[in-house]
């Protein structure tokens, strides 16, 4: 099974690839409306929005953790 | 993948492995890498060439247990998935490891940073399944409309609770598998409209 490379969700049915397209790496939730892969800052931020509310966390600390996760994907393992 | 690397890679996970099962036994700070060490069959000098530090081990441990509840999650959630299906798949992949995760839920805030935003990791995964499902049946008026966050702080302030007193509630077994059921039924019943 794929793993998006940029958020970690396993991508098994169609639906989880950008508009449809199985050859993509990342998932349609780490995708921009066309398709494209959201950038470091896009991420982080709507990562954190997640985790804040569905877990009402602070919001530093949601992106704090946030940035922490994803410095463990691929897509962003080689940040400085 | 070339042996060598592929060897690295085997005795890697064999001491993740292993660690997982000493914390669970003797908790996560308090274990020794001497006795995860002797549990790998390795020398402590082996085990510190692949993880430099106690810190680096516990951080590898909790993100592959988290990696496997997610997955595990993942397969018993269906994309139709109501509320009641969710946390009765939390509690399913959960009770696969319930030793080590209520270890880490008694500990959390002890844990190094980047560990204890594995947990938080751990139950994102959770809402992410969790989401849809509460949108959908508060949608369908089967749940009164409430805040998500604190409707998932309600359930997981209970479930850990149990956790965390696994010895008082459950001696000597599963407090998911004896627990789990009342505990399913009675959050259910505080959400439903009319409840």
């Amino acid at each position: 099974m794929n793993l998006c490379v940029a958020c970690g969700m396993p991508m098994r049915a169609k639906a989880d690839f950008p508009l449809g397209d199985e050859t993509k790496d990342y998932c349609i939730h780490c995708s921009r409306p066309d398709g494209s892969m959201q950038s470091y800052e896009e991420k982080a931020s709507s990562m954190a929005a997640f985790i804040v509310r569905t877990q009402g966390i602070d919001e530093g600390a949601a992106l704090g953790a946030a940035k922490s996760m994803m410095a463990r994907l691929p897509a962003w393992k080689a940040r400085p | 993948m070339k042996l060598r690397e592929r060897q690295k890679r085997e005795t890697r996970q064999a001491i993740i492995d292993a660690a997982l099962r000493v914390f669970a036994r003797d908790g996560i700070l308090a274990s020794t890498t001497a006795a995860i060490a002797r549990e790998a069959g390795l020398s402590q000098g082996s085990l510190f060439a692949h993880f430099g530090t106690q810190e680096a081990l516990i951080t590898a441990v909790i993100e592959d247990f988290g990696k496997g509840l997610g997955l595990r999650l993942h397969e018993l959630t269906d994309s139709g998935a109501n509320t009641r299906d969710v946390l009765r798949a939390q509690l399913g992949a959960i009770a696969e490891r319930e030793d080590f995760y209520a270890r880490l839920v008694v500990e959390s805030t002890l844990l190094p940073g980047r560990a204890r935003d594995s947990l938080l990791l751990i139950q994102s995964a959770i809402c992410f399944h969790l989401s849809p499902a509460v949108e959908a049946d508060t949608l369908s008026g089967k749940i009164r409309p409430m805040p998500l966050h604190l409707l998932f702080n309600t359930w997981v302030g209970l479930l850990h609770h149990y956790l965390a007193n696994r010895d008082l509630f459950a001696p000597g077994g599963s407090v998911i598998e004896r627990r789990g059921p009342e505990l399913l039924v009675h959050f259910l019943s505080l959400i439903a409209k009319g409840g």
